[in-house]
């Protein structure tokens, strides 16, 4: 009997002690800091108990007696009656500001101003690539739309170039257009070096590309095609050029529809005199085989 | 930093003042109470109820006994700053547009507005600096201004000239005593009106705020032009801190762009420049509207500034404040070790 009373007792007390909550409880600890426990019914109706363990210190400050007498003032207005102490709904500590003063404050923040700005400027010094060609201009704007494809696709299927096509390597050609498992690629010779991420002007009709250095800057592409028709059907003349002066950088590519002709030119052609310098002429990619 | 807000307003702020000691700062607002504040804790002391008018101005006496404020109700009021009664009313026919105590607290100036049939004048009272004294019914001294309207106004040094700044960006000194013209001079750009006027802690010069986007340290004796700092927003206020060689300018887009303006724009922040080197060092953002007025603690621990926002943000200097240094003036500072 006196069992279930007592879990009546208990219960009832649970119960009280919800819709009344015990006194906050203040214990001197040896140390000097003190614990206050707390109680608290947050939102969902549980009760909460919150100890904190605080160290208190008396801060001294010489202050104006006149200063000292008016802090001891009553309040008065709107306040009257109100405790001692800032009050909540008229004082509020703001977020933190980190000021600290430097003599070249106006500098520093010019540099950081303008977002827009700086992008602006990035995109001002962006350069402009060719998917085709790799040039600095728009891909539609490119000397070599018509007759070649864009980086990414099918090389072969580039033009209406059906000698470059039954030139080029057995990897290359309609079987290229068929999807390839990754562990045959790389005995496709020239698809699996394609995968491998060549650059692109390698990796296109390479078989008969020609690399011509040590051109005069004032070389004109018409030159060079003029040049290298000689020896066989040329593709594409590419000759690169420097965007601000529009001259040229000193190299350019010279494409064969075959490969043989390719590399009749250059061996013609390597240590050709051309306007005051002597070209070198080699295949822009080696033979695999 | 972290600075206390202090949101016991309604509506805009125009004007926040430190007592003497700097620990009690009075703020006025357009919702036509005054709140005194422990400047220490930002703890509100009390507020002062009786004027029927957006207020314009405030200002404590040296011994922070009594307070003076003006008002848009044409009135001003001088209350008892403990226990926040008013003690007596002087009535005009414009509103008041600033009210200041001389630096000894026997005096007290108001600046009238001009509407039509008012010229903008300047009234001086005797005070009594007693809570239970009668004050005079009847001003002591008359400035009536002619040419341009005075908005701000002040006593120099030991209350030898008051100095007024105008709608028209000039200043003009008056013989406190006589009420005689001494000197004007043209400071701030043709018709850029001088939205404030403070004092250097002895009261030998002063700076003003205009809309101009300048403000201006001036002598209060011949009314030279000593320094002037270049803002790029109109400027409502200016203050001279003490114990560092700073000012502290607060400005923004005029009220009435606010909302077409985004916040970083409106540049609502307090400008740190540097007294004698006119260089800008540093800012404090925090207000959403423009600064209607910044004061400095007259110690120089702090500093307040009132916003179109209605709110006050009172901020406690740091370390890093007292610390800043030019390279020059810490070379100098060896020098003298």
């Amino acid at each position: 009997m006196s069992k279930v009373a007592g879990r009546t007792d208990w219960a009832e007390e649970e119960d009280e002690d919800s819709l009344a909550l015990p006194p906050p409880q203040i214990t001197k600890n040896k140390d000097g800091t003190e614990t206050i426990v707390s109680y608290r019914i947050d939102e969902n109706g549980k009760k909460v108990k919150t100890t904190r363990r605080i160290r208190k210190t008396v801060m001294k400050q010489v202050v104006n007696p006149r200063v000292a007498e008016r802090k001891h003032w009553s309040k008065f207005g709107e306040e009257k009656g109100k405790p001692v102490g800032p009050q909540s709904d008229t004082t509020s500590i703001a977020e933190n500001i980190v000021f600290r003063p430097s003599s070249n404050w106006k500098t520093n923040q010019s540099e950081e101003k303008n977002p827009i700005d700086k992008q602006k400027a990035t995109l001002k010094d962006a350069k402009i690539k060719c998917r085709i060609c790799s040039g600095e201009h728009w891909t539609s704007k490119c000397p070599f739309k018509d007759t070649m494809a864009p980086e990414g696709e099918n090389a072969g299927a580039g033009a209406g170039t059906g000698a470059e096509e039954e030139s080029a390597a057995p990897g290359l050609g309609p079987s290229n257009s068929s999807y390839v498992p990754p562990h045959l690629r790389g005995k496709s010779g020239v698809t699996g070096e394609r995968m491998g991420g060549g650059k692109f002007g390698q990796e296109r009709d390479d078989l008969a590309t020609l690399r011509v250095t040590n051109v005069s800057e004032f070389a004109e592409e018409q030159d060079l095609r003029d040049m290298f028709t000689r020896f066989g059907h040329v593709t594409r003349v590419f000759l690169a050029k420097d965007r601000e002066t529009g001259r040229a950088k000193g190299f350019a590519f010279v494409s064969y529809a075959d490969r043989t002709d390719a590399a009749r030119a250059c061996e013609k052609m390597d240590g050709y005199g051309f306007h005051h310098l002597i070209l070198r002429v080699e295949f822009a990619k080696k033979p695999t085989t | 930093m972290r600075p206390i807000l202090l949101s016991g307003h309604t509506r805009a702020l125009t004007q926040v003042k430190y007592s003497k000691d700097g620990d009690i700062i009075f703020s006025v607002s357009k919702d036509q109470i005054i709140c005194a504040w422990y400047a220490a804790n930002g703890e509100r002391l009390g507020t002062y109820h009786g004027h029927q008018g957006a207020l314009w101005t405030v200002d404590v006496d040296p011994t922070t006994t009594l307070l003076a404020s003006g008002a848009a109700d044409n009135t001003i009021r001088l209350w008892d700053v403990k226990t926040g009664k008013l003690l007596k009313t002087w009535d005009f026919g414009t509103a008041i547009k600033r009210v200041e105590f001389s630096p000894d607290g026997t005096q007290l100036l108001g600046v009238t507005e001009r509407r039509q049939g008012h010229l903008s004048t300047i009234v001086v009272y005797d005070i009594v600096l007693d809570v239970e004294a009668e004050q005079a019914d009847e001003h002591s001294l008359r400035i009536v201004c002619e040419d341009s309207k005075a908005t701000v106004a002040g006593f120099s040094y030991g209350s030898k000239y008051i100095i007024s700044g105008h709608e028209d960006g000039s200043v003009t000194q008056w013989d406190a005593k006589t009420g005689e013209l001494l000197d004007s001079a043209q400071i701030q750009e043709d018709d850029m009106q001088i939205t404030d006027l403070q004092w250097s802690s002895d009261r030998t010069y002063f700076i003003t705020a205009s809309k101009d986007k300048t403000a201006k340290l001036v002598a209060a004796n011949d009314l030279r032009v000593l320094k002037t700092y270049v803002a790029d927003t109109p400027l409502n206020s200016a203050a001279i801190t003490p114990v560092k060689d700073y000012v502290i300018l607060g400005g923004g887009q005029a009220a009435m762009d606010v909302t077409t303006t985004s916040a970083r724009q409106g540049k609502f922040e307090a400008r740190f420049y540097h007294k004698i080197f006119e260089e800008e060092i540093g800012r404090v953002r925090g207000h959403f509207g423009p600064l209607n007025y910044v004061a400095v603690d007259p110690q120089g621990k702090s500093y307040a500034s009132g916003g179109e926002d209605g709110y006050v943000r009172l901020h406690h200097f740091d370390r890093g404040y007292f610390d800043f240094l030019y390279e020059v003036e810490r070379e100098a500072e060896q020098a003298n070790l």
